[in-house]
């Protein structure tokens, strides 16, 4: 499965609606502007993942994972940098970190980060695609990228991924948010999009 | 074969939600308290009677209107667990320890997650719930806190001169590479000012270590009460030698400068009786840079240690720059 230029515009459409609300959620959390975009939708396998995310194999990344369910099963993992991630938090809960490492209280805060923005996001497909869905509470994952990103998994499974960019008081953070999809799901998120081009272009 | 078990009465779930050892509070779609447990009762410091049967914002008027609020309402839209972080959040709910008062800053610090009930679920029981469940953090926060309290130590702690409470060798080292780099990338010029206590071999001769250790912390302190701008960075150097770096500062602002910390050193009047002028002075060399891209970082140090030398040979007690000319000759 390959992304079409209408398929791609259409899940940047989607994509950027549901950041959009979790943008406006995450600014009265920080008490500034967060503006959030996605700029980029790929379908990717595993080992692209891997090469986009870090030159380095063994990176240490911050994941936030949420499992998805209904008519669609995906896990959700929104991914950064572990750097990227420490200056996040730093910048969300607006105080300096001299830790080296994410500590208890700063994972919950990533989590709460991550599942604003995941919920938003699968609220935002479930809304324009009509797909009914369901979903579990989120998971820190601190380690190397390639560890997070389920190593049982069958290298040739497509992974739906998006690159978000975080802006707050003019920094930037980017993060990947990836979205793995079993063969079934893949399938069906093709002919729920198809019908949503159809819906947009009867308008 | 196993024997089919069958899972606890009614009575015995209550039992267990009754001893359960995190706070539960279970809403309808209507935001009515369907269900609270004892240890989130007992911390609210609420009767039963006045809070489940209630509106959750009239039992809890606080909530109104805040994060909380419009996570709990995200939730029931789009059917979705919300986690509300401690670090992120102020203390949602009010709840206290179970002794002690009942105090704004005395709040418990809370972990929230609000989770629907699944449509499935929610179909076979004929209504849908959400269900909150509160944990208390405080004791995580405060462990946290501690922590970085004492990296924070830790990390002043290394940087700091024991004897004179200005920064030590190693803070100049990572300042200066620090200021190069961002003058470099700003294009803005970085001024360095090394100061050299006069004659001080012959002062901890004649007046002994002890004494010899406070004047060099007094002429630290007065250099120290210079560095007003948020950059400025005072720090011991070597010996009796103290290093003042001024970043965004050109070379007049940094003469003046320096020139302004021998004349309080002078006013103190601390007697030093080795020399002529009978009182303790100071001697600086003062160099500024425009940093260029390829240019080697130390230049701004060696000239201003050349400088510093210049002021020793032409008689001590005064301010130098290097001129072209010194530049060039040498």
């Amino acid at each position: 499965m390959k992304l079409s230029e209408l398929e791609h515009d259409a899940l940047v459409e989607v994509f950027n609606l549901g950041v959009g609300q979790a943008a406006s959620a995450l600014s009265q959390l920080a008490g500034e502007p967060v503006l959030l975009t996605v700029p980029k939708v790929e379908l990717l396998s595993k080992q692209a993942v891997l090469d986009q995310f870090s030159s380095d194999p063994g990176a240490r990344i911050s994941a936030v994972r949420q499992t998805f369910e209904g008519e669609l099963c995906t896990e959700a993992l929104l991914m950064f940098p572990a750097a990227q991630s420490l200056r996040l938090v730093q910048i969300m809960v607006g105080e300096n970190l001299p830790l080296e490492d994410l500590g208890e209280m700063e994972q919950e805060a990533l989590a709460e980060i991550g599942n604003i923005l995941l919920n938003s996001v699968l609220a935002s497909v479930s809304d324009q695609l009509e797909l009914a869905l369901e979903g579990s509470l989120p998971e820190v994952e601190l380690g190397v990228v390639s560890d997070v990103l389920l190593t049982e998994h069958d290298h040739s499974r497509p992974f739906l991924s998006l690159q978000v960019r975080f802006e707050i008081a003019s920094r930037r953070i980017e993060g990947y948010l990836v979205f793995v999809l079993d063969v079934c799901s893949a399938a069906l998120l093709e002919r729920k999009l198809a019908a949503l081009i159809k819906r947009l272009q009867c308008e | 074969m196993m024997s089919k078990i069958a899972a606890p009465s009614t009575l015995g779930f209550e039992w267990v939600l009754g001893n359960v050892q995190l706070g539960v509070l279970v809403l309808d779609t209507a935001l009515q308290v369907r269900f609270a447990n004892p240890w989130l009762l007992r911390r609210a410091r609420l009767p039963a009677n006045q809070v489940v049967g209630r509106e959750l914002y009239e039992v809890f008027p606080g909530l109104r209107g805040s994060h909380f609020a419009s996570r709990l309402q995200h939730c029931l839209n789009t059917g979705f667990p919300v986690l509300l972080s401690e670090s992120l959040n102020p203390a949602e709910l009010p709840l206290y320890a179970t002794t002690g008062p009942a105090t704004p800053e005395k709040r418990l610090k809370q972990s929230i997650q609000i989770m629907p009930m699944p449509a499935e679920v929610a179909q076979a029981a004929g209504e849908r719930l959400v269900l909150i469940q509160v944990s208390d953090v405080t004791p995580a926060v405060a462990r946290e806190r501690l922590l970085k309290q004492q990296a924070e130590r830790m990390h002043a702690m290394a940087h700091l001169d024991a004897l004179t409470d200005i920064g030590n060798r190693r803070h100049f080292d990572l300042m200066y590479a620090r200021e190069w780099r961002q003058a470099l990338r700003a294009r803005r010029p970085l001024s360095l000012v090394l100061f050299d206590v006069d004659h001080f071999k012959s002062y901890n001769d004649h007046y002994g270590h002890v004494q010899g250790d406070a004047c060099l912390k007094a002429v630290a302190g007065v250099i120290e009460s210079l560095a007003i701008r948020p950059l400025d960075v005072v720090c011991r150097y070597g010996g009796e030698e103290i290093a003042m770096l001024l970043p965004e500062t050109d070379l007049y602002g940094a003469l003046q400068q320096a020139q302004l910390a021998l004349d309080r050193v002078r006013e103190r009047a601390l007697e030093h009786a080795g020399c002529e002028r009978g009182v303790l002075t100071l001697s600086a060399g003062v160099a500024c840079e425009l940093p260029e891209p390829g240019q080697a970082a130390d230049t701004l140090l060696l000239m201003a240690d050349r400088a510093l030398y210049q002021a020793k040979r032409q008689g001590r007690d005064r301010v130098c720059t290097l001129q072209l000319a010194d530049i060039l000759q040498a």
